[in-house]
């Protein structure tokens, strides 16, 4: 485990770590999976309806 | 505890759709009553002709009322019974017709099989021990084949029947 590293770096100590970090790309991803999954759920309940 | 702009929205919207869809689940379980297909009723696999339903005189399609038809079938490997026709020939085809609700009632004598009416809603387990039921009205017309789609062994590939919906 990483805790068990003695070289570990040391603890982000800045009281916003989030800063300075771009996640647009993790954000886009994360919005893509779930309306990913929203579509195919109705989609299959719309299959489940029509037969 | 600071959140990023993002992290904001895309916690919103998982927590959302959870949100959602426990409250579809608990619509389809409490007010349209969508529960496992064996439910607590239990049968003896031994002796499935003991149960009313699955008698050999009972076996296959019965019209109950009008539009309302009940299909018995006991599954064995491997093969369904459907009971036999006038010829005293297996039945493998039943026919109903369009916007007519079946109920389906199946059990097994030895392992557990699936029941599939494919291009329909009609899927369900059947497990030894249980009898597994569904209602539903067949509202698309045509041929659909009755598969079975839990593997139960050698002889898997072997069962199948055809329910035809006609107009
Ligand atoms: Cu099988």
């Amino acid at each position: 485990m990483a805790t068990d590293n003695p070289k570990k770096r040391p603890v982000q100590q800045s009281g916003n770590p989030h800063t300075g970090i771009n996640l647009k790309g993790t954000f886009i991803s994360v919005m893509l999976l779930g309306v990913f999954i929203l579509v195919t759920w109705f989609g299959l309940y719309a299959l489940f309806l029509s037969r | 505890m600071h959140l990023h702009k993002y992290e904001k929205i895309w916690l919103t919207f998982g927590l959302g759709s959870l949100a959602l869809f426990l409250v579809i689940i608990g619509f389809a379980a409490f007010w349209k009553g969508t529960h496992p297909m064996s439910h607590i009723e239990t049968i003896d696999p031994q002796n499935v002709e003991a149960h009313d339903s699955f008698k050999p005189e009972n076996l296959g399609l019965r019209e109950v009322a009008e539009g309302k038809y009940t299909v018995n079938i006991v599954a064995s490997a491997f093969n369904y019974d459907f009971g036999t026709d006038a010829d005293g020939k297996p039945v493998k085809k039943i026919r109903v017709p369009k916007g007519s609700t079946v109920l389906f009632q199946i059990t097994t004598k030895d392992v557990v099989h699936g029941f599939q009416v494919a291009g329909t809603n009609v899927n369900m387990m059947v497990e030894p021990g249980h009898v597994s039921r569904l209602e539903t009205v067949m509202k698309n017309v045509g041929e659909f084949t009755v598969v079975c789609n839990e593997y139960c062994g050698i002889g898997h590939h072997q069962m199948f029947a055809t329910v035809e919906v006609y107009e």
